[in-house]
């Protein structure tokens, strides 16, 4: 029973380092526009079949695909804010139905395409077992939830050391403020989804590495991602790594304790119990800056 | 200049024939309701490709009938599939064609009962479809067919102990639950494990399988995502098994060809070996037609949309001829099929399912799949032990 719990407790944080990485990029602009993207989740599947257009298409190992995703899934991105940024009025609520409509566009983009076929990579050396100890994964796994932690620690050190990283936090925590201390909110609003941007198009990459890709998974991981989101409470990179590691740990641990069955149920069970308990997220404050 | 008022004049005159007996075919509207989009989209547009292969088949062989397709996506959601079925109804169709998934299928096949229309799928295993008293519903392919392929190759296998891994979709839980019943009267020790559909790290279950259930064979019950995640868990745990065996989607020349490293010596459900040899004049004009319309391989989804397509475009031709169409001709001459076809022979019974049905099990060997169960229909042995590690 030990070895099959510290294999659940494995399983569960590198599962937990992958729904980081999906859950930063809406986190971030949540936290900066309190804008949910929900075309998110699709962002990340467009650079995954991005991936898989360079393995199969060129011959080349996913990873090389990450430059062209940065490209196509930032300048998406872009498109996205532009488009959300039109909207005058109530913008929490109308950029809901508008992302998930641009999210509706996106798949149906994906589908004509890269056509309704599952994809995954091919790449023996990102399938490979890495076996440490007790421990198993794929390489792709372990890879990945290095990056993952590696783009955590850049996104954290760049909104709180660099000029437009505290630009974003100004703006989010003050708009008119920030305004009047020479900051133009729409530039850095738009930076903030570049970035998202650029998270998205590595999560893609590491979920076609690792995972298994169709064109009607893009809701799936946007669900997901806002379920983490909100249990970090808005705004908290922290929270962000922590509440996705809670969540993978106890998807894994219910598949081994019970049963697979229960595992999305239980998921939602945590999610709301947090809620109850902490109605800010693990990691929100009440009036929180920045 | 007289010679070529001639040739105009007998130009003129072929002409007039060739539209006189394009005149003379009448036109059938078939409905055709599949998920296009959405997350069955892949196996609809498979199922697509054999009706279309099928109308293509039917209008160059019958000069007096000609089959009219009409295509709506049902966007792999059951409100969306009632609605595509009561649009293709209003546009004046006299059957419906197609389907995908048993949540799709029921409520769809619901809507046409109602209209009077009869509904024809190889789509929806699940065996509250035929019991529900559907009067107009038909289905070439059902769970027991799926499931006897299975616990026939486990038998000639003598396999003493599986794992059944299958996925809580009502189809799979469904074909699950039957294929544990069948092999424990059998006395074959099983352990069932349900997983989400929304599962994409197996590890934890494989690692059940690996240190707890200790099983001889793996039976998965899912879909293509489902078992590259398995597979792909097994690769990597490497539990002490003898083989891997699943259902439908998985022994396909696509997934020999997209996932090269897991597919070896896994078994799956297969209708024809690959590369696929037609010995029947219906097999090579489906062949033809499909290798030219898609420039690629048939594949099961697509020869399951040939079969049920050409079992309702005969009927309804049949009925035409007997001048029945409006008067329930087509469910009548559907009750009355009793064709050989590409998955052997069908005739249905009262409740619309197919009497016949029975699967093949084909392995992956090398580049090939070999069809290894029933021995009667064989191609090679299976390689047994075998594992794809």
């Amino acid at each position: 029973m030990t070895e099959l719990i510290l294999q659940a407790l494995y399983s569960g944080v590198l599962q937990g380092g992958s729904y980081a990485l999906i859950a930063l990029g809406l986190a971030l602009v949540f936290g900066a526009m309190k804008v949910i993207n929900l075309a998110h989740g699709e962002l990340v599947l467009l650079s995954a079949y991005i991936a898989y257009s360079v393995e199969f298409g060129l011959g080349w190992n996913p990873i090389f695909a990450i430059p062209i995703s940065l490209v196509v899934v930032c300048l998406t991105s872009m498109m996205v804010y532009f488009v959300v940024g039109r909207i005058k009025k109530d913008r929490e609520i109308n950029s809901l139905i508008l992302t998930y409509g641009i999210g509706v566009i996106l798949t149906n983009v994906i589908l004509l395409i890269w056509k309704a076929d599952v994809r995954s990579t091919g790449s023996t050396w990102m399938q490979e077992a890495m076996v440490v100890g007790p421990f198993y994964s794929m390489r792709s796994e372990v890879l990945f939830f290095v990056v993952s932690l590696v783009m955590m620690g850049a996104l954290w050190w760049w909104l709180s050391r660099s000029w437009y990283g505290r630009a974003v936090r100004a703006v989010s925590s003050n708009r008119d403020a920030a305004k009047l201390m020479g900051i133009d909110p729409g530039y850095t609003e738009l930076v903030s989804f570049v970035v998202a941007g650029i998270l998205a198009a590595v999560a893609g990459v590491a979920l076609y590495s690792y995972g298994v890709v169709s064109p009607a998974y893009g809701s799936v991981l946007t669900v997901k991602a806002f379920i983490i989101t909100v249990l970090a409470g808005i705004g908290s990179i922290p929270g962000v790594l922590i509440g996705a590691l809670l969540l993978g740990v106890a998807e894994a641990l219910t598949v081994t304790l019970a049963s697979s069955a229960l595992q999305e149920l239980v998921g939602m069970g945590l999610f709301l119990l947090v809620l109850f308990v902490m109605p800010n997220g693990l990691f929100g404050a009440k009036g929180r800056r920045g | 200049m007289k010679n070529t008022y001639r040739r105009i004049g007998l130009a003129a005159l072929v002409a007039c024939g060739l539209g006189l007996s394009a005149a003379q075919a009448d036109e059938l509207l078939v409905g055709v309701e599949l998920p296009l989009t959405g997350t069955l989209a892949r196996v609809g547009a498979g199922m697509n490709e054999g009706i279309m292969v099928a109308a293509d088949v039917f209008n160059k062989t019958n000069t007096k009938h000609q089959v009219k397709i009409i295509t709506v996506d049902n966007e792999s959601a059951p409100a969306k599939a009632i609605a595509a079925v009561e649009k293709l109804a209003s546009q004046g169709v006299l059957a419906i064609d197609g389907g995908y998934g048993s949540n799709n299928i029921a409520p769809a096949s619901d809507a046409a009962n109602k209209l009077g229309l009869v509904y024809v799928t190889s789509g929806g295993v699940d065996d509250s479809l035929v019991n529900s008293g559907r009067k107009n519903f038909f289905r070439i392919n059902n769970s027991a067919g799926y499931q006897k392929a299975m616990v026939g190759l486990l038998s000639d296998l003598k396999v003493k102990s599986v794992s059944i891994l299958y996925s809580t979709k009502e189809a799979t839980s469904g074909l699950a639950h039957d294929l544990e019943k069948t092999l424990t009267s059998k006395g074959v020790t099983v352990v069932a494990h349900a997983f989400d559909p929304a599962i994409t790290d197996f590890k934890p279950i494989i690692n059940k399988v690996k240190l707890q259930d200790k099983s001889e064979v793996i039976a998965m019950v899912g879909y293509e995502n489902d078992y590259v995640g398995i597979l792909r868990a097994a690769r990597v745990l490497k539990p002490s098994v003898k083989a891997l065996v699943g259902v439908w989607s998985l022994a396909t020349p696509k997934m020999a060809a997209d996932f090269p490293d897991l597919m070896p010596n896994v078994y799956g459900t297969a209708v024809l070996p690959f590369p696929a040899e037609f010995k029947t004049t219906e097999g090579k004009s489906f062949n033809e037609a499909y290798q030219r319309i898609y420039k690629k391989e048939p594949d099961y989804l697509g020869q399951f949309g040939y079969v049920q397509s050409m079992l309702l475009f005969n009927a309804i031709a049949r009925a035409a001829d007997k001048g029945t169409l409006k008067k329930d001709g087509v469910a009548e001459e559907m009750r009355k099929t009793d064709s050989e076809t590409l998955i052997g022979r069908v005739q249905f019974s009262s409740n619309g399912d197919n009497l016949n049905f029975s699967h093949r099990m084909g392995q992956h060997q090398g580049n090939k799949i070999v069809i290894v169960w029933p021995q009667a229909d064989a191609t090679g042995k299976a390689n047994f032990p075998g594992v794809p590690w």
